[in-house]
């Protein structure tokens, strides 16, 4: 098989209800936008594969529902991510404000050393912003977090931000990137590092030889 | 792969048409349609409907109704338009309607042209395209409507006539698989379904039994709403009975309006109520009925459903059991998913949450539902084995993809856009086959 990728990561898309996170991802997997998207059920899966320093990494990005109900499927999913997106909507105060539950979210199931962004979507809603953009700023500094206001209707920050992500957890795994480096042939893809025992989605010890 | 537009998930295009009429389900007809005054075929017989019902309802629903009954209407219409025939119509009057609409539906060959404003009524997407083009029509403003009834259509001037192209012609027509259309052979076994349908329906007490073995190969449209509401109990086998329990029920809703609806922005509910809010435009493939007075009538459904139907946590438990079904009747395909670390639960969810909806066309969820209601425990059970049915209708593809990202992109955007009613007739049966076979084998058949 030829080789599509040299490493292989696991982000996550979560945020409240509404903000645009089905949108954004959307954005910039396929180059789409609709306004009126159809919620999201569960979790829904995409991916992309992207060129960052030299290195074809794959990323497969998982847009989970914002809907409290769904939140015992989706936070299945944060365990084996590597990157998350905390999505807000700068129309909705609210939706800011919860930012707050999501990084406890985070804490809660997602691994030790996750990379986390903020984003505060639908910065084209100008005339309807609630949220100022340095509030942003301020909450992701608090977080230690990067930040992007973005807009998936006018394409804004949207590849960037991905970019941005993977380039973090890219970072944050330098060493075995490093082996995969070195080891250009080498089968082993960093995703696999990663895995762990229990594992209650998601590829793992792909029986497929490969995931280069 | 994520930019293959063949995977792209049809129900995801908001502004998708796709062909045949649904209005009649959500029973949510929009703007108002007076029969009688567009000389329709197949409505043109019976007498005015919608007055005597309405009239007796509670006054202080009056502000309601004045808001929304142009959105009730054709639901209703259709409905009282039964009773009334069952009441003090000939039958024969039914029929001869029925047939001269058939007569003139099975004259129409073609997919007649897609019309412009002003007619109120689209023509009926008879016959789509083959490859079912869900954009075919996509672009037709059929939504304004000059209506002097209706202002909302100028407020919300998008989505819904063009998603919902009404027709009496097709509606009667029963089946909306473009396969059938233009056969002669195919419309008289319609015309004569729908004369059983007529038949049991319009009679003094309706035979459920029977009224379920004919619904299980799917309800002609014309009668689909009553016959929906006699096989959920709804309404009662007893035709005599009908107008008052139906008054009954609906005074009922209208109460827990009064009791509820003003909660919605209570502290207790307000996250429910905003969530619904949030939900309703977002709710369909199809982007259904937007009108504002549409959308209040879905906040205030879903609004006294959700507050008096608790969260319930079946559907993962949904999930596993269409996994051990699906293990016992293809082991090979079970075990390809489990290979692949491809989890029921990242596909399976949203087919046991949405029942289907989300998986199939509009019109064919639908006719999936008629089953549904035909079959005993149809929503809870056989919707299990048509599951595991529709997973195993992908078998090949399946087989061949030994990719997780690529297994989970296929099954989580099956390509199901162009089915028709062919489609579905032969899940269910796949589905029933399944039944018989599986529903009672010892669980020591499972490895």
């Amino acid at each position: 098989m030829a080789k599509q990728y040299d490493v292989l990561f696991r982000l996550l898309l979560i945020g409240d209800s509404g903000v645009g996170k089905t949108c954004l991802l959307c954005r910039f997997t396929d180059n789409e936008f609709h306004s009126s998207h159809i919620s999201t059920i569960g979790v829904d899966f995409k991916m992309k594969t992207i060129e960052v320093d030299g290195i074809k990494v794959r990323i497969q990005i998982w847009d989970t529902a914002g809907q409290e109900r769904y939140q015992t499927i989706t936070k299945q999913y944060y365990r084996r991510a590597q990157g998350i997106f905390l999505v807000y909507d700068i129309s909705s105060e609210r939706s800011y404000q919860h930012i707050m539950k999501w990084v406890s979210d985070v804490d809660e199931y997602a691994p030790e050393g996750v990379q986390k962004i903020l984003i505060g979507n639908k910065a084209d809603e100008e005339q309807k912003r609630q949220v100022g953009r340095e509030q942003g700023q301020q909450l992701a500094k608090e977080y230690g977090m990067d930040f992007y206001e973005t807009s998936a209707c006018t394409n804004l920050n949207i590849k960037e931000s991905f970019t941005r992500l993977t380039e973090l957890v890219l970072q944050a795994h330098r060493k075995e990137l490093d082996g995969v480096r070195t080891r250009a042939s080498n089968e082993m893809a960093l995703a696999e590092l990663e895995e762990d025992e229990s594992k209650p989605e998601g590829p793992a010890n792909s029986s497929k030889t490969c995931w280069c | 792969m994520a930019s293959d537009g063949a995977r792209k998930q049809f129900w995801k295009r908001s502004n998708s048409k796709v062909p045949g009429s649904i209005q009649h389900v959500y029973g949510a007809q929009h703007p108002p349609f007076d029969p009688l005054s567009h000389g329709t075929p197949g409505k043109a017989a019976p007498p005015a409907p919608a007055t005597p019902l309405k009239a007796k309802r509670p006054s202080t629903f009056q502000e309601f109704e004045s808001s929304t009954s142009d959105a009730w209407d054709a639901g209703e219409d259709e409905d009282e338009l039964l009773a009334m025939a069952a009441e003090s119509l000939n039958t024969e009057v039914v029929m001869e309607t029925a047939h001269r609409v058939l007569r003139n539906h099975s004259q129409r060959q073609e997919r007649p042209p897609p019309r412009e404003a002003p007619q109120p009524r689209a023509e009926p997407a008879l016959a789509p395209a083959p490859g079912g083009d869900l954009r075919l029509v996509k672009s037709v403003s059929e939504s304004h409507t000059p209506c002097p009834a209706e202002s909302a259509s100028d407020t919300v001037p998008l989505q819904r006539s063009r998603s919902l192209p009404h027709s009496a012609a097709g509606a009667l027509g029963g089946t909306s698989d473009p396969s059938t259309l233009g056969s002669s052979a195919s419309s008289d076994r319609e015309a004569s379904r729908l004369d059983k349908f007529r038949q049991l329906i319009t009679g003094p007490h309706t035979d459920l039994e029977e009224l379920r073995k004919l619904s299980w190969s799917g309800i002609p449209k014309a009668v689909r709403p009553i016959t929906w509401k006699l096989l959920s109990g709804y309404l009662p086998a007893n035709a005599d009975r009908r107008p008052a329990t139906l008054q009954r029920k609906q005074t009922e809703y209208f109460a827990f309006i009064e009791r509820y609806y003003d909660s919605r922005n209570d502290e207790a509910h307000q996250d429910t109520f905003r969530q619904i809010h949030i939900d309703i435009p977002r709710m369909s493939p199809e982007a259904l009925l937007l009108q504002p007075g549409v959308t209040e009538i879905f906040e205030r459904i879903l609004f006294i459903w959700a507050i008096r139907h608790p969260a319930s946590g079946y559907v993962q438990m949904k999930v596993r059991m269409l996994e051990e079904l699906v293990s016992r009747i293809d082991e090979h395909v079970h075990r390809h998913l489990e290979r692949h670390e491809v989890r029921y639960l990242q596909f399976a969810f949203r087919w046991m949450n949405n029942l289907l909806t989300r998986e199939l066309p509009l019109r064919c969820a639908v006719r999936l539902w008629d089953t549904y209601q035909a079959e005993p425990e149809g929503f809870s059970r056989f919707h299990l084995y048509v599951c595991a049915a529709f997973l195993l209708s992908w078998r090949k593809e399946i087989l061949e993809e030994g990719d997780f990202q690529e297994l989970l992109l296929f099954l989580q955007n099956l390509p199901t856009a162009h089915w028709g009613d062919g489609d579905v007739s032969l899940l269910l049966a796949e589905a029933y086959r399944l039944k018989f076979a599986f529903a009672d084998a010892p669980s020591h058949y499972k490895k």
